[in-house]
């Protein structure tokens, strides 16, 4: 399995969205609210050069904003 | 062939597609995504019959819906790139192109070719950008266009809201609670947003507001880290040190696709007959915020869109009689 970290924050319909997708396909992943602490915002920001969310990263590839083609592209779903 | 093809899956393309299925239409729907552009809202309280919904549960609650509706098409994530006339007499079989009547033909970023005897333009809007030097290079580098989801991410830190109106006061609610400092910026003489919500703005001692400003340029390295403004009171060059930008400025409509095929105004809405939801072209009709229509409204769009199935539903109707 892919290991997936999902950056977020709580009121975020696209973190949602994404969180909801990878749900349906039985694919577990790590979530990491960034408006929890500034150390994971920074860890996001150093990954991915985000300072927006949601950030998902699967296996160390980035996907910027819930980009559904590009995620199913990378699981190859 | 399809008899009709929607492109949109926000409150247009649903009313669309509901109306349509039930007119056993034969329907696909293209769309991005579902929910227009309300998805990142955070509360929609003015969605007639319910008290209180959230832009994702307003998303859901369209595609469902649709995904009801029997009989109906749906393609999605997918988008159109461009819509050809199809005219029945001179194109002959070319591909597997239906051509014993005239239609359209619908192009996507899958690579897919649709036809249809008629369309439903419910493509939407998307946000006005300030097309300003250094705001491509910095969205999602400190530059913004949803505060709902980014305001938590500059906890602490210093941001600007470009934007006096409805939404430029809105967002700057959202980063209360989280950025250390808000400036917030208009090109106007006074802010034109919810009295209500000026009222609440004032009272922060967090935000600055700053009138008759000329936003120039969004300078930093790898992040956003100011916005130049020409202060047109004293005419003078200022810069803001931020580390966020949240623009909010208005949006444009989604007609970049069909605006060979249809007329458009100067702002590149379709213009469309109020009545029947026609466009310029026979068997185009369009609906929601990519039409002229003045309203930019989740209910009014969903209304525009029923007028436009039922016209052509009509169309239809009339084109077999021929």
């Amino acid at each position: 399995m892919p290991k997936i970290t999902i950056y977020t924050t709580p009121e975020c319909a696209y973190c949602k969205l994404t969180k909801d997708f990878f749900r349906q396909n039985n694919i577990s992943y790590e979530e990491k609210d960034v408006s929890v602490d500034d150390e994971t915002r920074e860890e996001m920001a150093a990954k991915s050069g985000q300072l927006g969310v949601p950030v998902i990263d699967i296996d160390g590839k980035i996907v910027v904003g819930f980009d559904e083609s590009a995620i199913k592209e990378l699981l190859k779903l | 062939m399809y008899d009709l093809i929607i492109i949109g899956g926000g409150p247009a393309g649903a009313a669309a597609g509901v109306y349509s299925a039930r007119k056993k239409l034969k329907t696909l729907i293209i769309a991005e995504s579902f929910g227009g552009q309300s998805i990142v809202s955070d509360s929609i309280e003015n969605w007639i019959g319910v008290k209180k919904i959230t832009g994702l549960e307003f998303a859901k609650m369209l595609e469902a819906h649709i995904r009801a509706q029997e009989g109906i098409e749906i393609k999605t994530p997918e988008k159109v790139i461009s819509v050809e006339f199809l005219n029945g007499n001179n194109v002959g079989n070319v591909g597997n192109r239906a051509s014993n009547t005239n239609g359209y033909e619908v192009a996507t970023d899958k690579g897919n070719f649709y036809q249809s005897k008629s369309l439903i333009v419910a493509s939407g809007g998307r946000r006005r950008h300030l097309n300003i030097f250094g705001e491509d290079k910095f969205e999602g580098k400190g530059v913004s266009y949803c505060s709902t989801c980014d305001a938590p991410v500059f906890r602490n830190k210093l941001v600007v809201v470009i934007g006096g109106g409805d939404a430029g006061l809105e967002t700057t609610i959202d980063l209360m609670p989280y950025a250390s400092k808000i400036y917030l910026i208009s090109n106007k003489e006074l802010l034109t947003g919810d009295p209500l919500n000026q009222e609440e703005i004032r009272k922060s001692d967090k935000v600055s507001v700053i009138m008759n400003a000329d936003t120039q340029e969004i300078l930093g390295d790898k992040f956003v880290s100011g916005l130049k403004y020409l202060d047109k009171n004293d005419n003078q060059v200022k810069e803001l040190k931020v580390e966020g930008i949240f623009v909010e400025i208005g949006s444009v409509p989604n007609s970049e696709f069909i605006k060979d095929l249809v007329d458009t105004n100067q702002k590149g809405e379709i213009i469309v007959d109020y009545k029947t939801g026609a466009t310029s072209r026979p068997g185009i009709f369009a609906a929601g915020d990519v039409t002229d229509e003045i309203y930019k409204q989740n209910n009014i769009s969903a209304g525009d869109a029923v007028v436009a199935a039922l016209s052509a539903y009509n169309y239809l109707l009339n084109i077999k009689k021929q």
